[in-house]
């Protein structure tokens, strides 16, 4: 994995790389359900992160995405190995001041009570101001500013639990983006989204990224994951993972082998789309 | 009294709908709030003039003795379930849940029958006091084995969402709650027929005679002092355990902490005034539904507006059928039930 040199957004990347690195793990290995007693999801992995950068995690389902965001948050034992944020251990952060740091969008919420749109968005903004944040909330223009950009202010007073799912998701959005942290892990963060709700997503996010931000999340969708990332970390299942360039994990040949489907690598437009054949037969790149 | 509650009640839900659409929840959790303070304001003055002697100022000595104590028990009460339920709502992710699911008011009614009982067998006239020492040894008893079970589930944070704590919390608690059930059973087969009013009335929830209103207060002072600070937080973990933890949420002691102050609150209600139903569960319903949602804003209103409920709704119990006294948790529910099927079925539209 090592010819990324015919790639015209190179340069690009090169800037990008000059960014602090902010996440690294070392040698991180995890199992599943984070105990010792259960299956290896995958072990080894070397990660290390620059501001700037944007990196999707793929791979199949249970393969170890959502594990992986979370024990990158924090909230998931390792099973060997360390995570550092800004050149710190996870363990010697103390909770709030990680919570400035990064947030951490999981893939599914509990909405137990009656809560508007707005109120659910702005749920962790503001930290410190405690209960006068949630008094002041109507008059607090970020949250607005944000729920304009995720297409959400029509639907700000309205019940979450009436959302649609996609509906649903914008508003986890708002909440990790209203969080103001700079690095955003974030577990499928496009599931039931629509095309349209897919490209917002991915234009909000290279902003956050353009902006000084890190993006950290995992999809299933291959052409989104080009789009977005400027790295990829691939999750096989079997216990394997790789992580690089996006062009040189995206490749045709290794996600046919991983997703045991074959899969095509054509070219559009400047950007690789992939296209999933019904036969198991997989065919290189080009 | 509950009538004007039940219109102050009414007037705000209508106003709700016009309200979203240019100026919505800061006004109508502010309203609400106001309006629970007016209501308990005014519940506690008809409380005190309300008596089975008629309406009205009675003589200064039945007033300092009978009627503002009783207010006073009535309203810390009222706080106390009502603050509770708002709570273990909250722990537990689940709007069906009351003060009751602990087993605390469980192991306080085998407290309080065991030591009438204990009581009528020795031939000891017991005062209410010895009735609420019972209640309140038997709500420790049941607190002390709830916590023993539960003390490191309670720091267990799942990573998904959902979490093992708040489910292992309401099944234990319904475990504790059904055994002193068996008990309270036992206990009330085993009675004589003399013993048998007097535990009936304190299972259904009565105020008659409570007068030592200083200890629930306390209870319910010190329980907010301890939970409302960092109120948010409680907020954050009802959206799941792991994401309040990477907010910086220590999941573990806050549950436990919670918890407590919900079992003290609890305890110190049941053992003053019985087990008044209906209020823990239904006072913070009827809070969301107005618009007050967030923990910071929910758990005081809850108690005022608690407070006012039991109050009010006392006051009705003794004057309606007088000298009679209807027994405060049974008109609770009378009154409370339809009141809130009205409201569950008035359910505002989408804001859009």
């Amino acid at each position: 994995m090592s010819d990324a040199s015919a790639v015209p957004e190179a340069d690009v990347e090169r800037r990008l790389d000059a960014g602090a690195v902010v996440l690294e793990a070392s040698a991180l290995s995890l199992r599943a359900g984070g105990s010792a007693r259960n299956r290896l999801l995958f072990d080894g992995l070397d990660l290390r992160v620059a501001a700037g950068q944007r990196w999707v995690v793929v791979g199949p389902n249970g393969a170890g995405k959502s594990s992986l965001l979370a024990a990158l948050a924090g909230v998931f034992p390792i099973a060997g190995g360390s995570v550092r944020i800004d050149g710190v251990e996870l363990a010697d952060w103390a909770p709030s001041a990680l919570a400035e740091r990064r947030a951490w969008s999981p893939q599914f919420w509990s909405d137990p009570f009656p809560a508007t749109v707005r109120e659910t968005a702005a749920l962790a903004h503001r930290r410190d101001a405690g209960w006068r944040a949630v008094l002041d909330r109507r008059s607090d223009p970020e949250v607005e500013r944000v729920l304009g950009r995720l297409l959400l202010a029509d639907l700000a007073d309205s019940d979450v639990q009436t959302l649609s799912g996609g509906e649903r998701q914008r508003v986890a959005l708002a909440t990790a983006l209203l969080q103001d942290a700079p690095l955003l892990l974030l577990d499928e963060p496009a599931s039931h989204l629509d095309l349209a709700h897919e490209r917002l997503l991915v234009e909000l996010l290279l902003a956050h990224a353009e902006g000084g931000g890190t993006v950290v999340a995992s999809l299933h969708d291959l052409d989104l994951a080009w789009d977005l990332a400027s790295h990829v970390v691939l999750i096989d299942g079997s216990g394997g993972v790789c992580a690089g360039a996006r062009e040189e994990v995206l490749v045709a040949d290794r996600l046919a082998a991983t997703f045991g489907v074959a899969i095509h690598a054509i070219e559009v437009q400047g950007a690789r789309r992939f296209v999933v054949g019904a036969s198991r037969t997989p065919h290189g790149v080009r | 009294m509950s009538a004007a509650r039940g219109n102050a009640v009414a007037a705000a839900s209508e106003d709700a709908p016009d309200e979203a659409s240019d100026d919505p929840r800061q006004m109508t959790s502010v309203r609400a709030i106001v309006l629970a303070v007016v209501a308990a304001l005014l519940a506690c003055v008809v409380g005190v003039l309300a008596g089975s002697s008629g309406f009205g100022v009675a003589s200064p000595d039945i007033m300092t003795s009978i009627r503002v104590p009783r207010v006073l028990a009535g309203f810390g009460a009222g706080a106390a379930l009502a603050l509770s339920g708002a709570l273990m709502q909250l722990l537990t992710r689940n709007a069906l849940a009351d003060p009751y699911v602990l087993g605390v008011a469980g192991g306080a009614a085998v407290g309080a029958l065991g030591a009438m009982m204990v009581g009528a067998a020795t031939g000891v006239q017991l005062s209410e006091w010895g009735v609420a020492a019972g209640a309140a040894l038997g709500a420790a008893a049941a607190s002390a084995l709830l916590f023993g079970l539960l003390w490191r589930r309670l720091a267990s944070t799942a990573t998904s969402s959902g979490g093992d704590g708040a489910a292992a919390l309401l099944l234990v608690g319904v475990m504790i709650g059904s055994g002193c059930s068996a008990l309270v059973a036992l206990i009330l087969t085993l009675a004589d027929e003399g013993q048998l009013r007097g535990m009936v009335f304190w299972l259904l929830g009565d105020l008659n005679g409570a007068t030592h209103w200083e200890i629930v207060w306390i209870a319910l002072a010190v329980a907010l002092a301890v939970v409302w600070p960092t109120a948010r937080e409680l907020d954050w973990l009802a959206r799941g355990d792991a994401w309040a933890a990477t907010l910086g949420v220590p999941v573990g002691r806050r549950r436990r902490v919670v918890l407590l102050a919900a079992a003290l609150a609890t305890g110190a209600a049941v053992a003053t005034a019985g087990a008044i139903g209906f209020v823990g569960l239904v006072v913070p319903h009827a809070l969301r539904r107005l618009g007050v949602r967030a923990a910071p804003l929910l758990l005081p209103a809850s108690a005022i507006a608690g407070g006012a409920f039991v109050v009010a709704v006392d006051a009705v119990a003794r004057t309606i059928v007088a000298p009679l006294q209807v027994p405060v948790g049974v008109l609770a529910a009378a009154i409370g039930v339809p009141a809130f099927i009205a409201m569950l079925l008035a359910r505002p539209e989408r804001g859009r």
